[in-house]
């Protein structure tokens, strides 16, 4: 079962490649194929986390990328990274909720170069947010804008991970618990009160070092364990 | 990416022990040096690759670190760490890091660890002093001037002149004069037996009409009263005046290592106490000693706030005691006439063991020749209740227990003493295992040293290798343990609603006191003060050197911390006690005091393991 899984994706991101005009996008795809085989211990991960100006990736643009590498289950924060993200107008209203204020875009890129540097630093890895899901469509819709290509990502959602842990163990989920601190707090992770997308992609990632350990113990894990 | 986006874990990071110490450059390049690992119960134990040493900093969770042998050696909750044994001697650790509850750990690599190490000078000695597992209490907590300027050893000359006994006077005077020194020690097989001082040449020889040809031991004093080079200087001074001498040889375990004279001290010393026991000494009434006895809280302030070592004010404010005490006798005497017979004021507890901090309540006893006949008994009953009320006058109140020499049950013959302890070490019920605890810590303040030397080595070959008492002994002293808690949080006392603090005396010295003295009465050792009685052990091999520094570091410290609080009480007007707060600590401290419990508790750990085996 998991060997056809892992040959379905497989074939669709060689696919993917095939079809990409880009060599950015096709070499994107093919250096992915080369490693989601691997026993998940030795898969390159990428915890992510977007601050964006609203919820629909229609209307509402990327403010903000935050990256942190996992190799060998260990977070290295050493090479943890944030982006700020230059927008048409102003962040508006949204300033409330991620803390970005106009001016402090100055230092921000164009979405553009803001795209290669993601594409970049993220080549070879799976990702993992938490709701990934709204991340990647934004990153989707802005590469779609800026390469007129569609993109596939390999990506390990936390929420619905632990969506699927808590449903083994209650009928009803409360609305909340599903919030990245509330998860956090489940297996006892410390309270990070400064949120921004650097942050939050360490807290993410730290949830998923967490899950994977409650899921797995000793067991060694395949990253199909944790994709839905 | 700048630090301010690191936030939650720079501050973490600065709010622990010894990372607060480091700028923000250093902290910045800390957390961004971090790698962060997650370990689960289900896998047992940390993972720790010998070829990739890390610090490894708990920020979640709940660890245990164990020997080869499995044996507990820590166990760690936030902020705690592990791994560095590793990183600072290049050996594969050998130890195991169990994992209790899942946890969030930060791992620093070397690379980093090592610049902090440089950028710092806190944070390496932090983690040296980890590694030994040592709470030598360097920087902070090292005494000042007083320790450096007042052991004999820095005053003392180190080659003294010695000459033959059998040598002439006129050799001696030519010895003095090429050396240009007062004195000469006299020595026969490399062994000190006599002191030839310029007063000497004067007044045994010149005065009695003898020649340079008389030999030097007919002009020399015989067995001259000697010191040891780490005695502070101030109790050179004290037997100095108390012998009416200028000369004390230094003689270190029986080998004679120098010289220190009156001028010697003279000239690097400003003596607070010596002059408050002078002043004791030339009072001639006992209103006049109450109106110097006020001036001792005042000496102990200076003493605490020159940062002296506790274990040297505990010495210095029993060597006024003592004074005080023995004036007290000698103008009671005045009053009452020569005794009938001779005796020895004995001192307990606090007293005995030199370690008399403020507000000490009176333990003591009399100790008689022979059995006194009714005479006798009303001299002594007369004597004894006077210096008691003139003790309580001073500021030494009556002895709750009513252990006082004015007590008539204190107040005994060699021969019923001896009778009394041979029944307590004999006989370890509740009462007479109390009792030792004070009665075991003896010490003479008056009166012939022999006969005192009878009733010690009496009660010590009763309780050397009593495995019956000294279990009782032990079991009595594990009663109480440190205020340690699980994850090694500190417990408060309280009382009622109010909460107390940290009892430093009963939690934590006394507990030393009572492990030191176990073992120095399974030893025949007859040191009673607790810093002589641990290094008597150790250099007799009874406790292993590392755990007996740990002990004497332990208690050094907890004095301390229990003396420094109390100056600050004072300083405050609130009553003196011996309760910390421990939320008036520094972060650092309190990491300090915590491994200090744990040092009692291992000993305690110890002590029942050697005492108690077929218990």
């Amino acid at each position: 079962m998991e060997n056809l899984r892992n040959l379905y994706l497989k074939t669709r991101l060689q696919f993917n490649a095939l079809l990409s005009q880009d060599t950015v996008i096709s070499g994107y795809h093919r250096a992915l194929v080369t490693q989601i085989s691997k026993p998940l211990s030795q898969l390159p991960l990428m915890a992510v986390d977007l601050e964006m100006t609203g919820l629909n990736s229609q209307f509402d643009q990327i403010l903000s990328i935050g990256l942190i590498p996992i190799r060998n289950g260990l977070l290295q924060v050493s090479h943890s990274k944030h982006l700020l993200v230059s927008i048409d107008g102003s962040v508006g209203d949204s300033a409330v909720i991620h803390g970005i204020v106009d001016n402090q875009l100055t230092q921000a890129v164009s979405p553009k170069l803001a795209m290669a540097w993601f594409l970049e630093q993220t080549q070879g890895h799976v990702l993992v947010a938490h709701h990934a899901p709204l991340d990647l469509c934004f990153l989707k819709a802005e590469i779609q804008r800026c390469y007129g290509q569609t993109i596939q990502f390999v990506a390990i959602d936390t929420m619905a991970v632990e969506k699927r842990r808590l449903l083994m163990q209650i009928d009803v989920i409360k609305e909340g618990s599903l919030r990245l601190d509330a998860c956090r707090q489940r297996y006892g992770l410390p309270v990070y009160a400064a949120h921004n997308a650097a942050i939050d992609a360490l807290a993410c990632g730290e949830l998923l070092l967490a899950q994977i350990a409650a899921i797995a113990g000793n067991d060694e894990l395949s990253l199909f364990d944790l994709l839905n | 990416m700048d630090a301010s986006e690191l936030q939650p874990i720079l501050q973490f990071l600065q709010q622990r022990v010894p990372f607060d110490s480091l700028n923000a450059g250093a902290l910045s390049r800390c957390c961004h040096g971090l790698t962060i690992g997650y370990y689960s119960k289900a896998s047992s134990f940390v993972p720790l690759d010998p070829a990739n040493p890390q610090l490894y900093i708990v920020r979640s969770g709940a660890f245990e670190v164990r020997d080869r042998n499995g044996e507990l050696l820590d166990r760690l909750g936030e902020g705690d760490y592990f791994g560095f044994p590793s990183l600072l001697s290049g050996e594969e650790a050998s130890n195991r890091v169990a994992i209790l509850e899942d946890g969030l750990v930060y791992h620093l690599p070397p690379v980093i660890f090592d610049f902090l190490r440089q950028e710092s000078r806190e944070f390496d000695r932090f983690f040296n002093r980890a590694f030994a597992k040592r709470l030598r209490h360097q920087g902070r907590f090292k005494a000042k001037e007083l320790t450096t300027t007042s052991r004999v050893s820095t005053l003392m000359s180190k080659s003294p002149q010695t000459i033959d006994m059998k040598a002439s006077v006129a050799q001696a005077s030519r010895l003095m004069r090429t050396s240009r020194v007062s004195s000469v020690l006299v020595i026969d097989n490399n062994k000190l037996v006599g002191i030839l001082t310029d007063r000497d040449l004067r007044n045994r020889v010149l005065a009695e009409n003898h020649d340079g040809s008389l030999p030097v031991h007919q002009a020399m004093t015989t067995t001259p009263v000697s010191i040891e080079s780490n005695s502070l200087v101030f109790e050179a001074m004290l037997l100095m005046s108390e012998h009416n001498i200028h000369h004390l040889p230094v003689v270190d375990n029986g080998v004679t290592t120098g010289v220190v004279t009156s001028t010697d001290i003279l000239r690097g010393q400003s003596s607070q106490p010596l002059l408050l026991i002078g002043e004791i000494e030339r009072q001639k009434d006992l209103q006049s000693l109450i109106q110097v006895s006020k001036q001792i809280p005042l000496l102990l302030q200076n003493l605490i706030s020159a940062d002296a070592r506790a274990e040297e004010i505990g010495r210095v404010l029993t060597s006024v005691t003592d004074a005080l005490t023995r004036r007290l006798i000698v103008l009671n005497q005045q009053i009452l006439g020569e005794a009938p017979m001779a005796f020895c004021w004995l001192a307990f507890g606090s007293q005995g063991r030199q370690d008399q901090a403020a507000c000490s309540d009176q333990d003591n006893g009399l100790l008689l020749a022979h059995e006194p006949d009714e005479a006798a008994e009303g001299y002594f009953d007369a004597l004894s209740h006077a210096v008691c009320k003139g003790l309580d006058e001073c500021g030494y109140i009556y002895c709750p227990g009513d252990i006082m020499a004015q007590n008539p049950k204190w107040r005994m013959s060699l021969d019923k003493w001896k009778q009394v302890f041979e029944r307590w070490v004999n006989t370890p019920e509740p009462m007479a295992l109390m009792h030792a605890s004070i009665f075991f810590d003896m010490r003479s303040v008056y009166g012939p040293q022999t006969l005192f030397d009878g009733l010690q080595d009496a009660v010590l070959s009763n309780t050397k290798d009593n495995d019956i008492f000294l279990a009782g002994l032990t079991g009595n002293s594990l009663t109480s343990s440190p205020p340690l808690g699980f994850f090694r949080k500190f417990v408060l006392e309280r009382d009622g609603s109010e909460v107390k603090g940290i009892d430093l005396k009963h939690k934590g010295n006394a507990l030393i006191t009572d492990i030191a003295r176990v073992y120095a009465l399974s030893a025949g050792i007859k040191e009673v003060n607790t810093a002589k009685r641990i290094r008597a052990l150790m250099d007799q091999s009874i406790i292993n050197r590392k755990d007996a520094l740990n002990l004497a570091d332990a208690h050094e410290f907890i004095a301390h911390m229990r003396l420094s609080n109390q100056g600050y009480q004072y300083t405050q007007s609130l009553p003196v006690t011996n309760y910390l707060m421990p939320q008036n600590l520094s972060s650092l401290v309190r990491h300090q005091l915590r491994d200090a419990f744990k040092v009692v508790h291992d000993g305690q750990v110890g002590l029942k393991l050697k005492m108690m085996r077929s218990y």
